[in-house]
């Protein structure tokens, strides 16, 4: 449903933001609205935290006014979009030490907690270590995953969402894939190599 | 533990059923006999179970949030923040039109300031300079030298003219007779007194002829000036002698015709 709310917007977009660009609040909701769920995935899958993924999802708003006057007609709108949210999500990862501890990175924090629980399965939280895993993804291969996985896209539209070809849309979930298993593997209760 | 790659790369489609048929039926002979790939199957299957995990908590999160009243909250922060700055910008210019007024009477009196200092202190035009010594009138300085000059003429017109009065009242004076009239010592010091503020004008506008015959007849005043007023023969000979070998009446006409041609 919404993603066809999505489809039927992407017709609409350019007018959309041609007139955010003027000043229309109307129209700026309706970008909100179409692609608010999409920006709070994509957060949501790297802070794993409903509050923090919700400011996300407002801060990216928020950057996107900013720099929409900077946006090309013919762009990508929705790449770009996303490509807004994955710097705010990352900066939030890095700025917020209180839930890093001793970790000066998100990501590496991750890569970090999945070595030192390979020792420790009895520690595996099945939902965090995914997370965790994931977070741990170089960007391209973590985002294909999350939108395969939890925004449910075919490859098919991943490839058109993100301009790239789909034959490596496959390629980069399947090399996410391989890495997920290698860093789970002591949870997965196999071996990898 | 072993590898084995012959289909690696079709396990995940495998699990998504997006294999043909006799592809699944071949690798499913494969799996009965190869525990390297049974092993990678299984593992790929329980990573996307977790992922299925993951992505309930996260629908079940996002079941938690009021997407319908979101767009509105975001908008409404959104443009709370963007007019922040137009309101300070706004307030900033209500505070630079509340000085407004000060501002431009600060300059305004800057201006009229250097004006007036440029007015006061400007470099004058040569000719000016002149008649701003002279006169706190600014006029052309011509004007005023011609009046000046004019003013000089008269003032020797005015004094040759008494002393010619006076130099005919002496050749027609009688001899031990007091005068009555121009030959008082009054008239006298104060055609002599008259000379010495004309002496200035005369060599400041160059009357060198009027000059010359002024000096000449201040130098008979002297000597009158220093003989008593009732003039004895010798001395009323002497002073007319004096007036008749100088030629001073007919001088002093000449110079009174030039004079006055002059001033025309």
């Amino acid at each position: 449903m919404e993603q066809e709310n999505v489809n039927c917007l992407e017709t609409q977009i350019e007018l959309l933001v041609d007139l955010v660009k003027k000043g229309d609040k109307e129209a700026f909701m309706r970008i909100v609205s179409g692609y608010q769920q999409k920006v709070f995935v994509l957060a949501y899958s790297m802070v794993r935290d409903r509050e923090d993924a919700l400011d996300l999802v407002q801060e990216t708003f928020m950057k996107l006014y900013e720099k929409i006057q900077s946006y090309r007609s013919g762009n990508n709108f929705q790449a770009w979009l996303m490509q807004i949210a994955r710097n705010q999500t990352i900066d939030f990862l890095r700025k917020n030490k209180s839930r890093k501890q001793n970790s000066h990175d998100g990501l590496e924090m991750a890569r970090t907690e999945l070595s030192s629980n390979q020792d420790n399965p009895d520690r595996f939280n099945p939902k965090e270590m995914i997370h965790k895993a994931v977070l741990a993804l170089p960007e391209k291969q973590r985002l294909v995953f999350i939108m395969h996985h939890f925004d449910d896209l075919k490859y098919q539209e991943i490839a058109r969402q993100l301009q790239i070809a789909e034959g490596t849309v496959k390629s980069l979930h399947f090399k996410a894939v391989q890495k997920l298993r290698k860093l789970l593997a002591p949870q997965l209760g196999g071996s990898y190599e | 533990m072993s590898k084995c790659n012959r289909y690696k790369k079709d396990w995940l489609a495998f699990i998504n059923g997006q294999l043909k048929p006799s592809r699944i039926k071949e690798m499913l002979r494969h799996l009965e006999t190869c525990s390297v790939c049974q092993e990678e199957l299984d593992q790929t299957k329980e990573l996307l179970s977790l992922a299925d995990g993951f992505k309930h908590e996260l629908k079940q999160v996002m079941s938690t949030v009021d997407w319908e009243a979101l767009p509105g909250d975001i908008t409404e922060k959104v443009w709370a923040r963007q007019e922040q700055p137009v309101r300070a910008g706004s307030s900033g210019w209500q505070v630079r039109w509340k000085w407004q007024p000060l501002t431009a009477g600060l300059v305004l009196g800057l201006l009229l300031g250097m004006a007036l200092t440029f007015l006061v202190i400007k470099p004058q035009k040569p000719d000016l300079i002149t008649a701003k010594q002279d006169s706190r009138i600014n006029l052309p300085a011509g004007f005023v030298e011609r009046v000046d000059m004019k003013l000089a003429r008269r003032d020797t017109l005015d004094y040759l003219e008494r002393s010619q009065y006076l130099l005919l009242e002496l050749l027609q004076a009688d001899q031990g007779r007091e005068s009555a009239g121009l030959l008082q010592p009054d008239n006298i010091q104060k055609l002599l007194t008259e000379k010495k503020y004309l002496n200035a004008r005369l060599e400041d506008f160059q009357l060198l002829k009027a000059k010359a015959i002024c000096d000449q007849i201040e130098f008979l005043f002297l000597e009158l000036s220093q003989l008593s007023p009732e003039l004895t023969a010798a001395e009323l000979e002497k002073v007319r002698r004096m007036i008749e070998e100088n030629q001073l009446l007919l001088k002093i006409n000449l110079v009174k015709k030039e004079l006055q041609q002059s001033e025309v």
